[in-house]
C-alpha cells in the first residue's frame, strides 16, 4: 500500500510537470545537412485533396508535389508556374495557356495539354469538395497543341485565375490518379518518399525537375497533436521549424536570437465567432449586433492569443486588395450592447472545436457576454470529426469559434445552407457582380459585401490568425505571410 | 497505542480537511470571480489582493484553486459513490454465493475482470467521444472503472465474514440471505470499504485532473486543477507558478486521501491493532 501511495503522489507531481516530459524526439533533421524537419499540427486523413476536405493535404502537397499552371506569390498576385504565360481574350472569357516544355510527372510521363484538359475536367466529374463550385464557371477546356491549352468560361470571372492557383488548379497525370490517397503523382520539385501514419511524411527532391532544383534533398513533415510537444521538439533538435505556433505565450522560450528566428506575418485565417443566423436568438440581427458590441476584441486577442494577430472586423484579410479596416463598425460598447438587447437575457450553446485558439477565445467571449446578459455554455467538441458533424454539417449550435483558413472565402456567406445560415440575397448579388465586373468594380463590390456582412453582423470576427513561424537559426526561405494553401518548401534552405 | 490515531491518519485527515474547507468556503466566498477575464490583470504578480497572482486571462489563481477543489471533490464523491453502490452489492453477492452457486460468483468476478481491463482514462475518452466531454461523463467513466476494485474487496471481505460463528448461527436460525447480508455482512466489511473508498478517491482525483488536462474533463471555464495545469503549459518557462499551484494541489490532495486510507486501515483493522499492541 505504501508503495502505491508513493507512486500516486509521484504521479501527481509528474502531472504537474507533464509539460517538461511531453517532448518527442523527431526522426527528421538527423540526415545530412541538406534536409529539414518541419513541425505541423494537423495530419492529413489521406493524401487525396480532390475528395477529402481539410487544409492539411494541400498544405503539404500543393506547390511541393503538385503544381498548377499558376501559383500564388508572396505578394498575393498570380504568377506563372507550369504555364509560361497566358493570354486573355478581349471579352475576358477565353484564357490561352502556353505550357512549359520538358515538364515531366514523377512517374516519368510527360506533361502536356492533354493533362490540363484531363485535370480540369476531372474537377467537375470526380472532385467531391464544396469549393469545386469555384470552377463551375468553366465552359470547356481544349487542347490546341501539345503545349497550348485553351479554357473558355461561361462568363467573365475575376476569381477564375485565382482559383487556378489553389488546389483546384493542380495538374494530375492521366496515368497517375489510381491511388491518390496514398500515391500522389505530380510535377513538383518534391516527391512523396514515405508516410508514417500518425507521425510524419517525408518528401524527397524529385530526380528530374523542370525548374531550379530545391536546395534541400528532403523535407520531413512531423505531426504533433500538442503545441507543447512541438515546442519541445524544436528546443531539443527534433525538428528545425515550427510551421505554426499554437501556444503564442511560449514564444519567449525562443527569444534567443543566437539560436532561433521568429517570422511573424498574416494569414488568410479569419477566426470567426459564428452565430447561427437561422435559429433564435441569433436570427435577430439586433442580438447579433449586440454580441459584436459586447466583445472587447483587443482584450480578447491580448489574453487568448498573446496579442499576436490582427483585428479585422469582417471577412477580408489585409493581404486582399479590397481590404478595408472594419474594426470601427461595431466598437466595444457594453451600454450599446445592453440597449440592443433591450433588457432580455439569453442562454446559448457555444459548441467549439477542441483546438487551442478556440478554447482560449471561448472563455474570454463567455466572460464578456456574461456582462450583457448572455450566458454562453461552452461545449468543446472533438475536432475534426465531431465538430464537423454536429456544427458544420447539422448546424446544431448557437455559437461557435473556428479559424476559416481558405483564401478569399467570403463567398461562404452567400451559401445559405452553410453553417452560418446567413441569408441575404443582396450579398450574393454583390459577389456575382464582383466576379464579372472590371477589376475596379470587383474591388468596389467586395468592399461593399464586406461592409454588408459587418452591418448585418452575420458573424463576429475575433481576429486574424497570425502566421507565426519559429525556426532554428540558419533556416531561410520561410514565408512571411501564410496566404496560400500550401506551405511552400521550394525556397527553403539551411545555411 | 490502542485508540490513538496514527500519523498517517492525522496528516491525511489534515490534508483532506484543507481541500474540503477550501471547497466549502468557495461556495460562499472567493477572493475574486474565478472566471472573470481581466485583460488589464494579465499574468498579475502575487500580492495586492491577488495572493497567488493571476493567469494569462487575468483570473485570480487562488479563487480558481478554491473552486477547483470543489470540482475535484464533486467528481470524487460521485465517482466513488457510483463505484461503491454498484461494486459492493456485486462483491457481497459473489462472496455469499454458496458452493452450489459457484458459477454465479465466477460470472460476476469474470465480468468484473473484463471491466477492470479497461483503464479509467480510456473509458472516459471513449465516453467523451460518444456523449461529449464534460464533468458528468468523466464521473461516470471513473466510477464505472472503479467498480471492480470495490467488488473484489467486498467479495474477499464477505468470504472472510461468511465463515465466522455468528453467520453460522444466523443461518442456523433460518435467517434469509438478504437479511444476513444487510444485518451481519455489510456492517462487518464496512471498515474495509471505507479504506477502499479513500484510496479510490485519490485515484479519481488524479483521473479527473488527467482528463481535464487532456480536454476530456470539466468544461471550460469552470475551474479545474487539471485544466489549470494544461493552460499553464505554454507559460511553464516564463511563469512557472501557474503550474506549481495546481500541481501542488493535485499532489497534496492525492497524498491526503491515500494517507487517510492508509491510516484508516491501520486504525480500523483489529488484527493489525492487536499485533501492534503486543509488539
Amino acid at each position: 500500500m505504501r508503495r502505491i501511495v508513493t507512486w500516486i503522489a509521484l504521479g501527481g507531481l509528474l502531472l504537474s510537470t507533464a509539460a517538461c516530459g511531453g517532448g518527442s524526439r523527431g526522426t527528421g533533421g538527423t540526415g545530412a545537412g541538406e534536409s529539414l524537419a518541419v513541425g505541423f499540427v494537423a495530419e492529413p486523413a489521406n493524401l487525396d485533396f480532390t475528395s477529402t476536405e481539410g487544409a492539411a493535404i494541400p498544405q503539404a502537397l500543393l506547390v511541393n508535389v503538385y503544381e498548377g499552371l499558376v501559383k500564388l506569390g508572396q505578394d498575393g498576385t498570380v504568377q506563372p508556374l507550369l504555364a509560361e504565360k497566358w493570354d486573355v481574350s478581349p471579352d475576358r472569357r477565353t484564357y490561352t495557356f502556353t505550357l512549359r516544355d520538358n515538364v515531366t510527372f514523377s512517374s516519368g510521363a510527360p506533361f502536356t495539354a492533354d493533362d490540363v484538359v484531363f485535370s480540369l475536367d476531372r474537377v467537375r466529374t470526380d472532385w467531391k469538395l464544396k469549393i469545386k463550385a469555384q470552377l463551375d464557371v468553366i465552359d470547356k477546356v481544349e487542347k490546341k497543341d501539345d503545349s497550348t491549352a485553351v479554357v473558355t468560361l461561361k462568363r467573365p470571372s475575376n476569381g477564375f485565375l485565382y482559383s487556378m492557383a489553389t488546389r483546384l488548379g493542380a495538374m494530375f497525370s492521366r496515368t497517375g490518379v489510381s491511388d491518390l490517397a496514398n500515391k500522389p503523382v505530380g510535377t513538383g520539385p518534391y516527391v512523396l518518399a514515405s508516410w508514417k501514419r500518425g507521425d510524419s511524411i517525408r518528401l524527397e527532391a524529385a530526380q528530374k525537375y523542370w525548374g531550379a532544383k530545391p536546395s534541400l534533398t528532403a523535407v520531413t513533415l512531423k505531426y504533433f497533436k500538442d503545441a507543447t510537444a512541438m515546442n519541445n521538439a524544436l528546443l531539443t533538435g527534433g525538428i528545425d521549424v515550427i510551421s505554426s505556433v499554437q501556444a503564442p505565450e511560449s514564444l519567449r522560450q525562443f527569444a534567443d536570437p543566437g539560436r532561433f528566428e521568429t517570422v511573424e506575418g498574416t494569414t488568410n485565417g479569419e477566426v470567426v465567432l459564428s452565430m447561427n443566423n437561422g435559429r433564435p436568438p441569433f436570427d435577430d440581427k439586433k442580438v447579433r449586433q449586440a454580441v459584436r458590441h459586447a466583445i472587447d476584441h483587443k482584450a480578447l486577442l491580448d489574453t487568448a492569443w498573446a496579442g499576436r494577430g490582427q483585428l479585422i472586423g469582417s471577412m477580408v484579410p489585409p493581404t486582399d486588395p479590397w481590404y478595408e479596416d472594419r474594426t470601427g463598425d461595431r466598437p466595444y460598447d457594453v451600454a450599446k450592447a445592453r440597449a440592443l438587447l433591450g433588457g432580455k437575457t439569453y442562454t446559448v450553446k457555444m459548441r467549439i472545436p477542441n483546438l487551442p485558439y478556440a478554447v482560449a477565445a471561448a472563455q474570454v467571449v463567455k466572460s464578456q457576454l456574461a456582462q450583457v446578459g448572455i450566458t454562453a455554455d461552452i461545449e468543446p467538441l472533438e475536432f475534426p470529426a465531431r465538430w464537423l458533424d454536429v456544427v458544420f454539417k447539422q448546424g446544431d449550435y448557437h455559437m461557435s469559434i473556428i479559424n476559416h483558413v481558405e483564401p478569399r472565402d467570403m463567398g461562404i456567406f452567400a451559401d445559405k445552407s452553410y453553417y452560418f445560415r446567413y441569408d441575404n440575397p443582396e450579398f450574393g448579388k454583390l459577389l456575382a457582380s464582383a466576379d464579372q465586373g472590371s477589376e475596379q468594380q470587383q474591388a468596389d463590390d467586395l468592399k461593399k459585401a464586406a461592409k454588408l456582412l459587418s452591418d448585418d453582423a452575420a458573424a463576429d470576427w475575433l481576429f486574424l490568425f497570425p502566421n507565426l513561424i519559429v525556426a532554428k537559426k540558419g533556416v531561410t526561405g520561410l514565408p512571411k505571410n501564410g496566404i496560400s494553401e500550401s506551405f511552400d518548401f521550394t525556397g527553403l534552405a539551411k545555411q | 497505542m490502542r485508540g490513538r490515531p496514527n500519523a498517517a491518519l492525522v496528516i491525511g485527515g489534515a490534508l483532506v480537511g484543507l481541500v474540503v474547507l477550501a471547497a466549502l468556503t468557495s461556495f460562499v466566498w472567493t477572493p475574486h470571480d474565478p472566471t472573470y477575464v481581466d485583460a488589464a490583470g494579465k499574468l498579475r504578480e502575487p500580492g495586492d489582493g491577488y495572493l497567488l497572482g493571476a493567469d494569462k486571462f487575468g483570473r485570480d489563481t487562488l479563487s480558481q484553486l478554491m473552486v477547483g477543489a470543489r470540482t475535484t471533490l464533486y467528481v470524487g464523491i460521485v465517482a466513488v459513490g457510483v463505484a461503491a453502490l454498484i461494486g459492493t452489492p456485486l462483491g457481497v453477492v459473489a462472496g455469499m454465493a454458496p458452493r452450489s452457486q459457484g458459477w454465479l460468483s465466477e460470472l460476476i468476478m469474470r465480468l468484473n475482470d473484463l471491466v477492470f481491463a479497461f483503464p479509467a482514462l480510456l473509458l472516459a475518452v471513449m465516453l467523451a467521444a460518444v456523449y461529449g466531454a464534460g464533468t458528468l461523463t468523466a464521473m461516470a467513466a471513473i466510477g464505472v472503472a472503479t467498480v471492480p476494485a470495490f467488488a473484489r474487496v467486498a467479495r474477499a471481505a464477505t468470504m472472510q465474514v461468511m465463515v465466522t460463528d455468528y453467520i453460522l448461527a444466523a443461518r442456523a436460525a433460518g435467517r434469509r440471505r438478504t437479511a444476513i447480508a444487510v444485518r451481519h455482512v455489510l456492517p462487518n466489511i464496512g471498515s474495509v470499504l471505507i479504506v477502499q473508498a479513500s484510496v479510490s478517491f485519490a485515484i479519481a482525483i488524479l483521473a479527473e485532473a488527467a482528463l481535464s488536462f487532456l480536454g476530456f474533463g470539466t468544461r471550460p471555464p469552470t475551474p479545474s486543477w487539471g485544466r489549470m495545469l494544461q493552460e499553464s503549459q505554454e507559460l511553464l518557462f516564463s511563469t512557472p507558478r501557474l503550474a506549481l499551484w495546481p500541481g501542488l494541489a493535485v499532489a497534496l490532495a492525492v497524498l491526503g486521501f491515500n494517507l487517510l486510507g492508509d491510516g484508516l486501515r491501520d486504525h480500523l483493522d483489529p488484527r493489525l491493532r492487536r499485533v501492534r499492541a503486543e509488539g
